[in-house]
């Protein structure tokens, strides 16, 4: 299992999700992607975008205003 | 949805993190300060009182719904999710029963001949309500939001919308400048269309409902379609 950290910070939507997107197509099965953002839209927009793509997904407040998105390539 | 790997690391995580600052007494102040300026306006201008209260609930709203115009007409045709889009959709169509009810009062005194008299905004329409909302769309997925949006993030603390914000005012300023040259060339050419004074205001819901309510459902289709179960 590996993980892969992406810096998303002063990105606006959609950027981060595109990035996650492009990154999740690199990764294999079972590796965990760790977003770095400081955009709450993007929060709603990757949740929602990873749930419907089936993937494990999860995210904390690590500072104000500064999320970290967990997602688990699942297929 | 979330998976041992995932809570496991937030859980590291959180171990290292340092606390947060609380945020609690700033809340309470601005919403204490936010109520004495209504309480002043009820006294001094009723009309700036409401503009007041019904703005910061907008913006309350917006904020903790993450509503955002920009992303709901560009989500659908990107990711295929349309769920912002939904839920234009329902404002449209709570709206559309909100301004029938205010101009059926309105057309019940007046009648259909005068158009100025009908509150809402009726304006012509023609090649340059094209050609601004081209300019508008692809604006507001550039910047990131469109103008509410971007006035909300700029409350929430998100720095970056401020550089969209200067060039907001820029845009603004000088559209304000050549409205002249674009009423002279093309808006003042136009016709003002407002359906009910060819169809009757009855009909004329009925059918909005009828087509917001058609959109709705294929919005809910398209979601569906791209979303994991169908593809699998």
């Amino acid at each position: 299992m590996a993980e892969y950290k992406l810096d998303c910070l002063f990105e606006a939507c959609p950027i981060p999700l595109l990035k996650a997107l492009k990154q999740l197509e690199k990764m294999s099965i079972g590796d965990v992607l760790i977003m770095h953002t400081d955009h709450n839209c993007s929060i709603k927009n990757v949740v929602e975008w990873t749930k419907k793509q089936g993937h494990y997904i999860d995210y904390i407040e690590i500072s104000e205003g500064e999320w970290e998105i967990y997602i688990e390539k699942a297929r | 949805m979330t998976s041992n790997k995932i809570e496991e690391l937030i859980k590291k995580r959180q171990m290292e993190n340092k606390k947060k600052k609380n945020q609690t007494p700033y809340g309470i102040g601005v919403t204490l300060l936010a109520l004495v300026i209504y309480l002043a306006l009820l006294n001094y201008n009723l009309r700036f009182s409401s503009f007041w209260i019904i703005g910061i609930l907008i913006g309350v709203t917006m904020q903790r719904s993450r509503f955002c115009f920009a992303a709901s007409f560009r989500d659908p045709i990107m990711v295929g999710s349309t769920s912002l889009l939904k839920a234009i959709l329902i404002a449209l169509i709570i709206s559309t029963v909100g301004f029938f009810i205010i101009q059926y009062n309105t057309i019940e005194i007046h009648g259909l001949h005068l158009l100025e008299n009908i509150p809402g905004q009726l304006k012509p329409v023609g090649l340059h309500t094209a050609l601004g909302a081209i300019l508008f769309g692809v604006g507001m997925v550039i910047a990131g939001g469109c103008a509410s949006g971007t006035l909300m993030r700029i409350g929430e603390g998100y720095i970056l919308q401020i550089v969209v914000l200067i060039g907001f005012i820029i845009g603004a300023t000088m559209g304000a400048r050549h409205f002249e040259f674009w009423d002279k060339i093309l808006i003042s050419k136009s016709k003002t269309i407002y359906i009910p004074k060819y169809l009757g205001l009855f009909p004329s819901l009925i059918i909005q409902l009828i087509v917001l309510v058609g959109l709705y459902f294929v919005a809910d289709w398209f979601d569906k379609k791209n979303s994991i179960m169908s593809s699998m």
